[in-house]
């Protein structure tokens, strides 16, 4: 998606993804991979969600489900056929497949993921035949935020790890070569 | 319902556990691209691979150092040496040539041909007395015979991923383009090696119908608490299994029927389970009635979601008992969650299989969780021999730091214990032996654990099966759904002649089959974490259309 931030569309995509963008600064903070995302209905927020994995012992706690799970307390599933989703990194396979059961309308991310995309990073589920509708992805929309907030992740030493690997050297990298691949999660 | 019984009475699944061959292998036609090949100098051929490298920039995702850059003429395929001679010009006879190859992503022709122009060979007749020199460099040559210097492009097929043997390196390289067969190059991006594979299937195969059936009988129970659709899941610690297997074979009696001891957790659908908005769901809309109406049909809205499908309710049933257990064992917990904006996965209350495996776990008797298990020591000898294939195959593990938790140091490893094999209708009286891992005994996530599921789980749960990081995923070949994630490939159908005998109906529902997406997502080479993955085919299986009669939903 082209977002140049000169017109009010634009201006209102850029604030939701801010908004997503916050959540990941969240969980950078609580030590999860930062990854945030915004579930938006009727230009309203409806449901936050930020990477869950490290915190619940379960892999599956993606930030896409638990903005889901904070909607569905003052919306109906159906409600999620108009709503959009703004989230910092690429939907995984899993979030990719999930959003379609759900039928979400449209997703709007960050960085693309090249690891587990599910929405054109490996696969393409959210337009590939199924027993539900395809929704459209936008992406590109800060997605130098969204790199550098992984980057900021990465940089750090796992303490959790048993083995951590000395990075006392390593330097953020604040570059953006033409093409680079963004990191992963 | 008397659980202890239910479980002593269920008949094992009679059949063959069968690999889920992976897409590379199920696909290999697609293994085969377009590439070129063009005749240079051979003074200039590492000027070519400059000029090439530096013009066109790889595809990092295409590795193709399979594949000789370089091939001398009597290297050539015989088929391609003579449509090149074919279409070539007479050469200066002293001029030494090579053909080089232009692999994909594919350059335009014509960029192709002027880039590669200066190092073409001069043609017999106007380079008898312009024969190159060891200093000339590109420029000079295309500016003292460019009209003359016509460089050929040739098309070609190329095979696109490295060869699995000396045969087929052969072949190809007789057949399309040279090529070198490296044993040491992992395969394991195609396909599991065939000794973690064989090792796998054989420590599954022993109780796998056990499992299945315990699965069925899970997936029956959602069914009939008007709860959920008929799907269950049913997670093994092949650790355990193994324990089993090595103190019966001591005390020379069989196993199988201790076959529910490695069970760590089942859990049945709760799709219909859910309050949404603060409304009745779909269970309270019905009560007593099973199976719920909603079931049916398919109907997104009511459909609940796919956090609510059995697989991905048992990895969290997992999770919760770790989450619970490290409170108990004063492991601090990560980062204590006081936002409300981020709620626990709602779960409805356990059925009484899912609370009777879950509550097995628990040191002492099943109602009291305050008492702390025993740790760090596990009673279990864990074996890490038979580990996640991935763990030693990941692309990158530092990718994400968290995932290389997996690594904890084995526990201590005491002696194999009588524990596993007290009568389990007596949990009161057995020490404290926990069968999920704690934190701090080295349990994550589902690191190294199989599931068994009575359907083929949709592409959300087979991928939040590869995050969770099982070792094995299994389910009946009766269970395939057109929504799965883990088929590659269409079930072998019936031979034409019965085909044509069965009509249009049947026919549509093959057509139907054949629609859908073979993902084979367990074992993707685009992937990061991959598990294997075993279909059982029961016996009698041949005789069932399996897909025909399922109605469609996510499993």
């Amino acid at each position: 998606m082209e977002f140049k931030g000169d017109s009010v569309e634009d201006s209102r995509h850029g604030y939701f993804m801010e908004q997503a963008l916050l959540m990941g600064e969240k969980a950078l903070q609580s030590g999860e991979t930062p990854v945030g995302c915004v579930l938006v209905h009727n230009d309203q927020i409806v449901g936050f969600g930020m990477n869950d994995t490290n915190r619940s012992m379960n892999g599956t706690r993606h930030a896409e489900f638990i903005a889901i799970a904070e909607m569905l307390q003052t919306h109906p599933r159906s409600a999620l056929q108009s709503t959009d989703l703004y989230v910092t990194v690429e939907p995984c396979v899993m979030c990719a497949s999930a959003l379609k059961q759900y039928r979400i309308r449209s997703v709007y991310f960050g960085c693309a993921n090249d690891r587990f995309g599910g929405t054109g990073g490996v696969l393409s589920l959210h337009s590939d035949p199924s027993i539900d509708p395809s929704y459209p992805v936008y992406g590109g929309l800060f997605e130098k935020e969204a790199i550098m907030l992984l980057r900021r992740f990465y940089i750090q030493e796992n303490e959790k790890a048993p083995n951590p690997r000395p990075k006392k050297n390593r330097e953020l990298n604040t570059r953006f070569e033409n093409d680079e691949a963004p990191p992963t999660w | 319902m008397d659980v202890e019984k239910t479980i002593r009475g269920l008949k094992p699944l009679e059949g063959q556990v069968v690999p889920i061959r992976t897409v590379q292998e199920t696909r290999p036609q697609e293994e085969f691209g377009d590439a070129f090949v063009a005749e240079v100098k051979v003074k200039s051929a590492s000027k070519v691979i400059k000029a090439i490298d530096t013009a066109f920039p790889k595809d990092p995702s295409l590795p193709l150092s399979h594949l000789r850059r370089f091939a001398r003429r009597e290297m050539l395929p015989p088929r391609l040496r003579a449509a090149i001679e074919s279409q070539s010009v007479p050469l200066a006879a002293p001029t030494q040539t090579i053909f080089v190859l232009i692999s994909p992503p594919l350059p335009d022709i014509t960029t192709l041909k002027a880039l590669l122009t200066p190092f073409a060979p001069n043609p017999a007749p106007a380079a008898t007395n312009d024969l190159p020199t060891t200093n000339e460099t590109p420029d000079e040559a295309s500016h003292s015979d460019t009209s003359t210097n016509n460089i050929q492009i040739h098309p070609i097929k190329i095979p696109l991923a490295p060869p699995f043997n000396t045969t087929q390196a052969e072949t190809w390289t007789k057949t399309l383009w040279p090529v070198v067969f490296n044993p040491a190059a992992p395969r394991s991006t195609v396909a599991p090696p065939p000794q973690t594979l064989k090792r796998a299937q054989e420590s599954i195969e022993p109780r796998a119908g056990y499992y299945l059936s315990l699965a069925r009988k899970v997936a029956e129970e959602a069914e009939q608490s008007g709860l959920g659709r008929g799907v269950g899941a049913v997670i093994v610690d092949p650790a355990i299994e193994e324990e089993i297997t090595e103190a019966a074979y001591e005390a020379g009696y069989d196993t199988t029927t201790e076959w529910d001891e490695a069970v760590l957790a089942v859990a049945g659908d709760a799709r219909y389970s859910r309050s949404e908005a603060g409304a009745s769901s779909q269970a309270q809309l019905h009560p007593g009635v099973a199976p719920n109406p909603a079931s049916k049909t398919y109907n997104a809205d009511i459909e609940g979601g796919p956090e609510l499908h059995a697989l991905m309710r048992a990895v969290e049933l997992v999770a919760r008992w770790r989450r619970e257990h490290d409170r108990l064992d004063g492991v601090p917990a990560l980062t204590p969650t006081a936002d409300p904006s981020k709620p626990e996965l709602e779960q409805p209350e356990l059925s009484a299989l899912e609370s009777y495996f879950l509550s097995r776990h628990r040191p002492g008797t099943s109602t009291n969780i305050s008492n702390p298990p025993q740790s760090p020591s596990s009673p279990l000898k864990r074996k890490h021999d038979d580990a996640n294939p991935e763990s030693a195959l990941t692309i990158d593990p530092s990718a994400d730091p968290s995932q290389t938790q997996l690594h904890h140091p084995p526990p201590p490893a005491p002696p194999p214990s009588t524990v596993l094999l007290a009568d389990s209708s007596t949990p009161a009286t057995t020490p404290a032996a926990s069968r999920i891992r704690t934190r701090s005994q080295g349990g994550y996530l589902c690191t190294d654990l199989d599931v068994y599921l009575s359907h083929e789980p949709c592409l959300c749960c087979s991928m939040g099966m590869l995050l969770s990081r099982f070792r094995s995923v299994i389910f009946p070949r009766r269970g395939r759904l057109g929504t799965g994630g883990l088929s590659s490939e269409p079930v072998v159908g019936p031979v034409a002649d019965e085909l044509e005998q069965a009509g249009e109906a049947d026919a549509s529902a093959v057509d139907r089959q054949d629609e859908r997406g073979y993902y084979g997502l367990h074992w993707r080479k685009e992937l990061n974490w991959r598990a294997l993955g075993f279909e059982f085919v029961e016996d009698g299986d041949g005789d069932v259309e399996s897909e025909a009669e399922v109605p469609v939903f996510h499993a």
